[in-house]
């Protein structure tokens, strides 16, 4: 377009797409999260058929297709299967505010889980300092203050003890 | 377990900013600036398309500056729902109307709330007008709503 409008002033306009939404969790997840939430522990689902434990609990095995019927207690402890250092304020989906950047997300596999689990990690944000593999356990909020979803898991921290891979 | 199914609250919010680039800074200002209703009249084709845009989606043809036209502020109703439902993205709470209203001298329509008297609804083919906000600044709703006409 001509000069007059190169040189004219750009407009912008700040916009917020704001969306809260309720989900039910059904029987698998209800009960995750109960254990979850009430005695502060985790708990997976076996496949009959292939013996792979999801968490996560899922009603069916995707590469079975067979229902899911053993449940599996897990962890607490994990190892870190993968992480990204976040530098950008990422809205946690659970709240609707933004972490404070940078931060680590990574994904926990809880010792006898065959799936893995998202969550915020407590460490620097600091690839020397970060290794796949190495041990985590996770903090919960007080009992009082857990109601039943993925926030009443504050983090996981590195465990103590010497780091070890697996 | 409990007897009433788990319900687990959640909830995205995403902060962005739309850059409205050339053809539709030049309709913000106008709109902030003037209370004028702006879109492109493509030669070629002979359509008025709004919102005003550099380039024809039709003909390709480039568009400019000189090729804006006025339309409205009064239109046609072309189309409308109600919404029932009050979300924080909405611009005001529910119930309202959000309607497609074609401005006079437009080909396209454009999309936002029409206000009609209590106890009365919206109808298609009804004329309708913009009604500006007197503190304007650079959106789309400098425009507080349509009303009949």
């Amino acid at each position: 377009m001509g000069k007059s409008t190169a040189d004219a002033e750009p407009i912008h306009i700040d916009m917020t797409v704001d969306v809260p939404y309720r989900f039910a969790a059904g029987t698998f997840m209800e009960k995750f999260l109960i254990e979850l939430r009430d005695n502060g522990r985790f708990f997976g689902v076996a496949c009959p058929r292939c013996g792979r434990v999801q968490m996560p609990p899922r009603v069916v095995c995707a590469p079975c297709g067979v229902e899911n019927d053993a449940w599996v207690g897990l962890g607490p402890e994990g190892v870190l299967a993968g992480y990204t250092i976040m530098y950008l304020p990422l809205t946690d989906p659970t709240t609707g505010k933004p972490h404070q950047p940078p931060f680590v997300y990574g994904s926990v596999k809880l010792d006898g889980s065959d799936s893995v689990l998202d969550h915020l990690i407590h460490i620097e944000p600091d690839p020397a300092k970060i290794t796949v593999g190495m041990r985590l356990r996770p903090v919960l909020k007080p009992r009082a203050e857990r109601i039943g979803d993925l926030t009443d898991i504050l983090y996981f921290e590195p465990a103590p003890g010497p780091a070890r891979r697996r | 377990m409990e007897k009433t199914p788990m319900m687990v609250d959640q909830r995205i919010v995403a902060r962005g900013r739309y850059y409205a680039g050339q053809a539709g800074s030049i309709f913000y200002r106008a709109l902030r600036d003037r209370g004028a209703l702006l879109a492109s009249r493509c030669k070629r084709c002979a359509r008025v398309l709004w919102p005003p845009r550099t380039t024809c989606g039709r003909c390709f043809s480039q568009l400019t500056e000189a090729d804006m036209v006025p339309v409205g502020p009064g239109g046609i109703l072309e189309t409308f729902t109600r919404v029932a439902y009050a979300e924080p993205m909405h611009p005001r709470p529910a119930p309202f109307y959000y309607g497609i209203v074609k401005l006079d001298g437009a080909d396209t329509g454009m999309a936002h709330m029409i206000d009609v008297p209590d106890g009365t609804e919206p109808a298609i083919g009804m004329r309708v007008k913009a009604v500006f906000k007197s503190e304007r600044k650079g959106d789309i709703l400098d425009i507080r709503h349509f009303i009949p006409e």
